[in-house]
């Protein structure tokens, strides 16, 4: 479930800095190429025991996952969302919310797992949501790609077009 | 159950690839290139609990009914089980509709049908304790046990509404058995199926039409009496002469329902009846800047805030196959109606695997092996009665920037308290039973191992909004009925106070929320409504 909700007031600061940048990353609906960087450190993270940091295809499958499941999201979610990843790339309200001073592209397994720590355990309530946001598109990306979700076990019936309709017991009508 | 994989599924059954021989009179906006303008008896918005069967019950008296639904149509043949496609097409925001504060997620259908075509088939009357607190304290008449039972008895006949028969999944069964073992009450649930399955992807859209949403019956059944469906029509503001409602206006939606292709729908007619759910109603009246004197419209809406907890057990629990929900408990709801902590109902979710991963707001090692382990995962819902005490008054319907509606509903301290009380009775429940290790919905929270090292983390962990993950199946207010229209938005019949010839008929209407999954209240509220303008129009 992405459960993002409207992230709308969570990013006044870094949207009045002036420091969002434009356009998505080439090949991406939505995502922009800070939030690339952000999401390739982040994704090793979040999945631990899933996807390794030098797991790029299984990262890179994930992320254009997740820029469909952004797409699939209504324009004010997807406006929320953009605007927490900006909080979250923006120098210095990255700095201070999350402990990485440095960018993204620069950041250990460790310094990700510690950001999202930090999230976590904030005392701000904003902070909480933003985590709780980045958390679940990860996640709800990598197991929205079928063999994923078939990893866990998870094999629904197959839709045959043309096929019948299989019959069902007999069912006592008792209102 | 296990293994589904075999399993063959067609849509022999979809009565939808026969619109044409029927002479079903069905338009997509998103494909007009001009603008569409309408005259109409009826024109309904939202093709729901409510819009449905107010569909079916005036056109069967004979009335030219429009209906107009902002979402797509997509119907059994489409449906194949898969979640990315039904998290897009069939839910409100794609599934990311939550409350303003980003504090609860809101699960709210979006295509034909509303959220008929995606939930879980659960279906009670409105509570006797719920009904009485109405005509008590929120001046509602007309909704007696008494006076309603021929209108629940009447749906529930039309929808196939019947105790389900077959073994609950293991899921469910859990439920059952802690009750059991801690002294607990608990029932079985009745469903609106037909011919089911059994197969447990209700809230993907039933592949094989054994859910009786109003994708398969209602609308039809409207269909079938010459009724009009436009879908891709998300209605702006109802139109109005003085202090006479006229009809409505729409803009047509691109074929994703995310923008608006710059057509317009023109409806006029004799009675404008909104349908479009607690949440898209209190919005439309927002948008037309309805008369508002006292202040009613969007407020009290309300959302029966859901909390859970998830276990791993020994054994295979295959939570993502079998009817979603089968067993519930209100041992914990009406321990008192009004006053003292919060009631809820007790039951399970099916847990497909994205959905289950969105449930458990947790990352690292923690989230992998706990889904690796999904087929040994059971979960608890605890569904919590929301707009009966006072210090729980809901949430307010504001509109965006863009018109959309938002809703404020921060979760205060009464109902945290409830969300900690549940998770001692859930995961009690679930340690009774013996599961391996179990954790609640709470951000810092972990595994525990046992029921004592579960209570001692539960008294540390911090009981605060974003720290606790609640969400939303069922919403419910923000354009209540009532005798008085200082408290209330519409008369008991469903006709908005201030202006002639508008009516609600939906899941908006109620005062409080209803303590039950609420499809069948809608049902039944909206067929008595419904039979009463249908008498009146055709007198």
């Amino acid at each position: 479930m992405a459960g993002t909700a409207a992230l709308s007031a969570m990013s006044a600061g870094a949207t009045l800095s002036g420091c969002t940048s434009g356009g998505p990353a080439s090949g991406m609906k939505h995502l922009r190429p800070e939030d690339l960087d952000l999401l390739r450190a982040m994704t090793p993270a979040v999945l631990k025991g899933k996807i390794r940091p030098t797991d790029t295809a299984a990262i890179d499958q994930t992320l254009e996952s997740f820029d469909t499941l952004m797409a699939d999201l209504s324009a004010p979610v997807v406006a929320g969302v953009l605007q927490a990843f900006d909080v979250l790339n923006f120098g210095l309200t990255r700095g201070l919310t999350t402990g990485q001073w440095a960018a993204w592209s620069k950041a250990s397994l460790e310094d990700a797992e510690s950001a999202l720590g930090r999230l976590r355990d904030s005392g701000i309530g904003l902070l909480n949501a933003i985590y709780a946001a980045v958390i679940r598109l990860i996640i709800s990306s990598y197991y929205l790609i079928p063999e994923n979700a078939a990893s866990t076990g998870f094999m629904p019936p197959q839709k045959v077009k043309g096929a019948a309709r299989p019959s069902a017991p007999a069912e006592e009508a008792t209102p | 159950m296990t293994d589904q994989s075999m399993v063959k599924i067609g849509s022999s059954t979809d009565p939808y690839n026969e619109a044409k021989e029927r002479g079903w009179n069905i338009t997509d906006a998103s494909a007009l290139t001009g603008p569409l303008q309408l005259e109409a008896d009826v024109v309904i918005v939202g093709t729901g609990a409510g819009g449905g069967t107010a569909a079916e019950t005036l056109s069967k008296a004979g009335l030219s009914v429009v209906l107009l639904e902002a979402g797509p149509l997509k119907t059994s043949s489409q449906f194949d089980m898969q979640e990315r496609a039904a998290y897009r097409d069939l839910y409100q925001e794609g599934t990311g509709r939550g409350t303003k504060d980003g504090g609860m997620v809101i699960l709210q259908g979006r295509s034909v049908g509303g959220s008929t075509t995606v939930n879980w088939t659960t279906s009670f009357r409105t509570p006797p304790e719920t009904l009485k607190f109405w005509a008590d304290q929120m001046g509602v008449s007309g909704c007696s046990v008494d006076e309603m039972a021929p209108h629940f008895s009447q749906m529930e006949k039309r929808l196939n509404i019947h105790q389900w028969p077959q073994a609950p999944n293991a899921n469910n069964a859990m439920l059952q058995k802690a009750s059991e073992k801690l002294g607990y009450d608990w029932a079985t649930i009745h469903r609106n199926v037909r011919g089911c399955l059994n197969l447990g992807f209700c809230g993907l859209g039933c592949p094989v039409d054994a859910k009786q949403s109003m994708l398969v019956t209602t609308i039809p059944g409207a269909l079938d009496n010459e009724a009009k469906l436009i879908h891709h029509a998300r209605v702006v503001r109802v139109l109005r002469e003085g202090d006479v409602v006229t009809g409505v206006e729409a803009e047509a939606l691109t074929s994703n329902v995310r923008g608006s292709t710059g057509q317009t729908i023109t409806v006029r007619a004799r009675r404008t009846v909104l349908a479009g759910g607690a949440i898209n109603t209190p919005a439309i009246l927002l948008r037309s800047k309805a008369p508002d004197p006292h202040g009613r419209i969007g407020k009290r809406t309300f959302l029966h805030p859901t909390t859970l907890t998830m276990a791993i057990y020994p054994e295979s629990i295959d939570p993502f196959y079998g009817a979603p929900q089968s067993i519930y408990s209100d041992h914990f709801q009406w321990e008192s109606v009004h006053t003292g902590p919060v009631g809820f109902k007790l039951e399970v979710p099916p847990l497909q695997p994205a959905f289950a991963a969105g449930f458990y707001s947790t990352a690292g090692e923690e989230i992998s092996s706990s889904m690796d382990q999904l087929p040994n995962t059971q979960c608890m819902i605890a569904l919590l009665r929301d707009g009966f005490h006072e210090e729980s008054q809901g949430g307010v319907v504001e509109l965006g920037d863009a018109g959309q509606p938002v809703l404020d509903y921060p979760i205060n301290q009464y109902l945290l308290e409830g969300v900690r009380r549940s998770w001692g009775i859930m995961l009690e429940m679930q340690f009774a039973t013996g599961c391996k290790s179990a954790r609640p919905a709470h951000k810092q929270a972990k595994h525990y191992a046992t029921w004592k090292e579960a209570k001692a983390a539960l008294a540390e962990l911090q009981i605060a909004p974003h720290k606790v993950t609640v969400g939303s199946a069922h919403v419910m207010g923000g354009a209540p009925m009532g005798d008085d229209p200082e408290r209330s938005v519409n008369d008991c019949d469903g006709k908005f106070h201030h202006l002639d010839n508008l009516y609600v008929m939906d899941g908006s209407l109620f005062p409080t929320s209803i303590g039950a999954n609420p499809q069948l209240s809608i049902y039944g509220l909206v067929y008595k409504l419904s039979s009463k303008l249908a008498a009146e129009l055709t007198a």
